[in-house]
């Protein structure tokens, strides 16, 4: 009740609560006592989770999932950028372990794409330029593709990842393997996180500068910029997973 | 010199340094890919992915220094 009475004041007091400049969610921020990337980045999930929904509901019945739409709809959209995720998928993890990981794939694409996007609206910030919510995706891919990579291989095989192919080098690999799998999720969140603060500075920038028609090309640039960053976030996902659950068939090649 | 002046021209030396490295090593990059896909235009989508990745990691570099920059020039009062 408090949390509607909250969200309900929110609505009459938006501009006010705007410390550094004026946002849309500032207020509702504000009210209820929560840093604002965290409430855009839960506006952008049910956004998504809506579309989500409806794109269900539009594929339930076994006719309308078989017979594709014409032209450039809602459902067409959707189904292309699936697609073409699982065609990259297909490329980098083979056909099976594309088809497992797809659910997770997908999910980060989505979640980081929507995030970095929303960036490109007036009055928003991009959820993505703030190192706690970069932070958390790089961690939780460390630790599932580490899980992953254990699952598939038990312990002991994938410490053998850690030991590099010659046996008289393995104390040095070790030390370098294990550096450079601990920072992955640091590299991670700051090459995201760095990305979309800079650009979206340097549009803030040259808004303040010429705000008409001038900034128009660095828009652009920040649509092209998100969705570079996704992907380059969703394809080291991929190697990294990968690379953590292929079998090393020794002698084949 | 004062605290003041060291930090923001440390600042714009990182970048600065950091930048001519990138692009430098982002043109080498993207000079091969190109003249990869010229001479067999067929391989493009085999060529693109592997040239985005080594794009994103010289990047990543850049950005770290981007970030400390951003610390530097916060530090200054």
């Amino acid at each position: 009740m408090k949390v509607i009475l909250a969200l309900a004041a929110s609505l009459f007091s938006l501009p006010a609560f705007a410390a550094g400049g004026f946002t849309w969610l500032s207020g509702i921020a504000h009210s209820l006592h929560i840093h604002e990337h965290t409430v855009t980045y839960i506006f952008v999930c049910s956004l998504l989770l809506i579309a989500g929904f409806v794109y269900r509901a539009k594929t339930a019945s076994v006719e309308s999932a078989l017979v594709p739409d014409k032209g450039l709809s809602f459902r067409n959209v959707f189904e292309s950028f699936g697609e073409f995720l699982f065609d990259l998928a297909k490329n980098i993890m083979g056909e099976k372990d594309a088809k497992r990981y797809f659910t997770l794939i997908v999910t980060i694409f989505m979640v980081i794409f929507c995030n970095n996007v929303i960036g490109i609206i007036p009055g928003f910030l991009p959820p993505t330029d703030n190192f706690n919510t970069t932070l958390a995706m790089g961690l939780f891919v460390f630790i599932y593709y580490n899980y992953e990579g254990i699952k598939a291989q038990g312990f002991v095989g994938h410490i053998k990842h850690f030991l590099g192919p010659v046996i008289g080098l393995a104390p040095l690999m070790l030390i370098i393997e294990l550096i450079s799998h601990s920072v992955r999720p640091i590299s991670l969140g700051l090459r995201l996180k760095g990305n979309m603060e800079g650009d979206h500075l340097v549009l803030s920038i040259f808004s303040d500068l010429v705000p008409y028609i001038i900034p128009v090309p660095f828009f652009a640039l920040g649509i092209f910029v998100s969705f570079i960053q996704a992907f380059v976030f969703t394809l080291l996902t991929m190697i990294y997973i990968g690379s953590a659950v292929e079998h090393h068939d020794h002698g084949d090649h | 010199m004062e605290a003041n002046a060291i930090y923001a021209l440390s600042a714009a030396l990182v970048l600065s340094v950091v930048g001519l490295g990138g692009a430098l090593a982002q043109g080498k990059t993207a000079a091969a890919a190109l003249e990869g896909i010229a001479r067999n235009p067929g391989a493009q989508s085999k060529i693109q992915t592997p040239m985005i990745i080594g794009l994103a990691l010289i990047e990543s570099l850049v950005i770290y220094a981007l970030v400390i920059a951003f610390t530097l020039a916060g530090k200054i009062a």
